[in-house]
């Protein structure tokens, strides 16, 4: 997957979660939880649709990498180069 | 057979549990006891018309856009739409000492800010700043028991004021006598008081049954009649359980829903708690004609009301405890379309091993229950005026009712006065969720069974 597509991805993932999520103003560099108002219980949902549906497993200590859109894919990147 | 997460008890929280489960994983098993899923809040059948059992309202309203709010949160989790249901809000209710006092709120909470400030003008500072308390604390962290009345007296000068207030939230959800634990508490307050009741359009039925269908979806298995006997283990690993017909079902991880010392017999582990009382409730259903609720209050959803001088919140030493209780109105919720009947409901606070003594005595129980009918029509008559003359049916529930259809052990409907916030146990692939885990209601126990599998088991996925 391309850098662009994986944004894509998590995108398509949150608005799965909140459809009413606003992607308009969305800062990629600014944590995810405060701009889109998500729980550490709607942040879970992010990193298991990606196991579900990329058969990620993203192991505990490594959620804070997902914290912007930016760390998100810079994260997944090399995690998803072959998908 | 073996699967990778097995539910014990349909109830509520059983439910959310398996749906949170299959949305990300396939291979969720629910064995419910009883013929029927629901738990405390399921519906039986009596001359082909459908009764409720349990339900009077749900707390936690929430509208739609409060992403926050406890009820969103849930439908999120479980990825169900708001436009799947129908939420019915309360009219208004009230708190009634009667011959003292009167506080009438709803689900605008500034409506009880103005009555607390006409009618105890001495507690009004301390209200508000009981309110912003309770704003930034958390009743989620793990702490000893912490005693609300103490907490209370320190902030609120009438005591008057401090009974009213715990009187409904102790009556919906607490499992130790005449006092709180703070956390429990906050949680009851905000949940009645800052957001509110409502009721789901049509029966609990109708909503068990989109529950259930959204499960199935998700490809989650469901078996009623399936009694849980022996949970199996080694040392501190669940391999899986036996049920009564022998039959054995393995698991990877385990959820049980019914409760702490229940959960922990079926371990075959010494009882824990058998020397703290376990409170439980005799409920009784008077049906009406429709064209007879010009009789009955037209503006009050519920009533928790108390003739004592003092209210106590303890299990009674006679069968049943009139001098307070709940009585509902299950059709003063807006917008609910015209029924051919309607409903008064009544609680009051029960003896659950006088009415086990007589669970040998058929006679005896029988007779006991028609007098617990008559008592509370009588008090209810007091309190709402006269409407024995035009009730078609009635039926009560005993504690010993809801024993049998629940497992609830003594019929306590809030469980253990001991409650495992964490829902764990000691054991590495055992949780605990639902009542004894400490979130009440229906949506506090669908939250407990969410957030049990979210902390437990699909983060070990």
């Amino acid at each position: 997957m391309t850098r662009e597509e994986i944004k894509s991805l998590i995108l398509e993932i949150i608005e799965d979660i909140d459809e009413e999520a606003d992607f308009e103003t969305l800062q990629p560099d600014k944590p995810l939880r405060d701009q889109l108002d998500l729980d550490s219980m709607d942040f879970l949902d992010i990193v298991m649709e990606l196991r579900k549906r990329h058969q990620l497993q993203i192991p505990e200590e490594d959620y804070p990498h997902l914290a912007s859109l930016n760390s998100c894919v810079n994260y997944l990147e090399p995690l998803l180069k072959n998908a | 057979m073996k699967v990778p997460l097995l539910i014990i008890g349909g109830g509520l929280s059983g439910i959310a549990a398996a749906i949170r489960f299959a949305r990300f994983a396939p291979g969720a098993l629910i064995l419910e006891k009883h013929s029927r899923i629901g738990g405390l809040n399921s519906y039986y059948f009596r001359n082909n018309r459908l009764y409720e059992t349990g339900l009077h309202a749900i707390t936690n309203f929430a509208p739609a856009g409060n992403k926050k709010a406890p009820l969103n949160r849930l439908l999120r989790q479980l990825k169900l739409s708001r436009d799947q249901f129908v939420f019915h809000q309360q009219f208004q209710s009230e708190i009634l000492f009667q011959g003292c006092e009167s506080l009438v709120f709803s689900n605008d909470f500034q409506q009880l800010k103005d009555e607390i400030n006409t009618k105890f003008p001495h507690s009004a500072d301390g209200f508000t700043q009981l309110t912003a308390f309770l704003s930034n604390f958390d009743p989620f962290q793990i702490t000893p028991f912490n005693s609300t009345r103490i907490f209370l007296e320190s902030l609120l000068s009438d005591s008057l004021l401090i009974d009213m207030l715990l009187c409904p939230l102790m009556y919906y959800g607490s499992s130790i006598e005449n006092d709180m634990d703070l956390s429990q508490f906050a949680i009851m307050f905000r949940a009645i008081f800052q957001e509110g009741m409502f009721r789901p359009g049509g029966t609990i039925k109708d909503f068990l049954d989109v529950l259930a269908s959204h499960y199935h979806s998700l490809g989650g298995s469901l078996r009623t009649g399936a009694e849980v006997r022996t949970i199996l283990h080694t040392n501190l690993t669940v391999h899986g359980v036996t049920l009564t017909t022998g039959e054995t079902i393995e698991c990877d991880y385990l959820l049980s829903t019914v409760g702490l010392s229940e959960t922990l017999a079926l371990l075959q582990k010494p009882e824990t708690d058998y020397h703290v009382p376990r409170l439980s409730f005799v409920e009784s259903i008077f049906q009406l004609p429709e064209n007879k609720r010009s009789h009955l209050p037209q503006d009050r959803t519920i009533i928790f009301y108390n003739s004592a001088p003092e209210f106590h919140y303890c299990s009674p030493a006679d069968l049943v405890d009139y001098s307070s209780g709940v009585i509902c109105f299950p059709f003063n919720f807006n917008g609910l379309p015209q029924q051919e009947y309607i409903e008064v409901r009544s609680t009051h606070l029960a003896n659950s091993s006088g009415w086990k003594a007589l669970a040998d005595d058929r006679e005896g129980y029988v007779e006991q229950k028609s007098v617990t009918a008559e008592k509370s029509k009588q008090v209810l008559e007091e309190i709402i005026g006269t409407f024995k003359q035009d009730i078609v049916f009635q039926d009560t529930f005993t504690p010993l009712t809801i024993e049998r259809y629940t497992a609830k052990k003594e019929g306590a409907i809030y469980g253990s006065p001991l409650k495992i916030k964490n829902g764990n146990l000691g054991y590495t692939n055992l949780f605990l969720a639902g009542t004894d885990q400490g979130f009440l209601g229906i949506v506090g126990s669908m939250l407990s069974g969410v957030s049990m599998v979210n902390q437990h088991i699909l983060s070990r996925l």
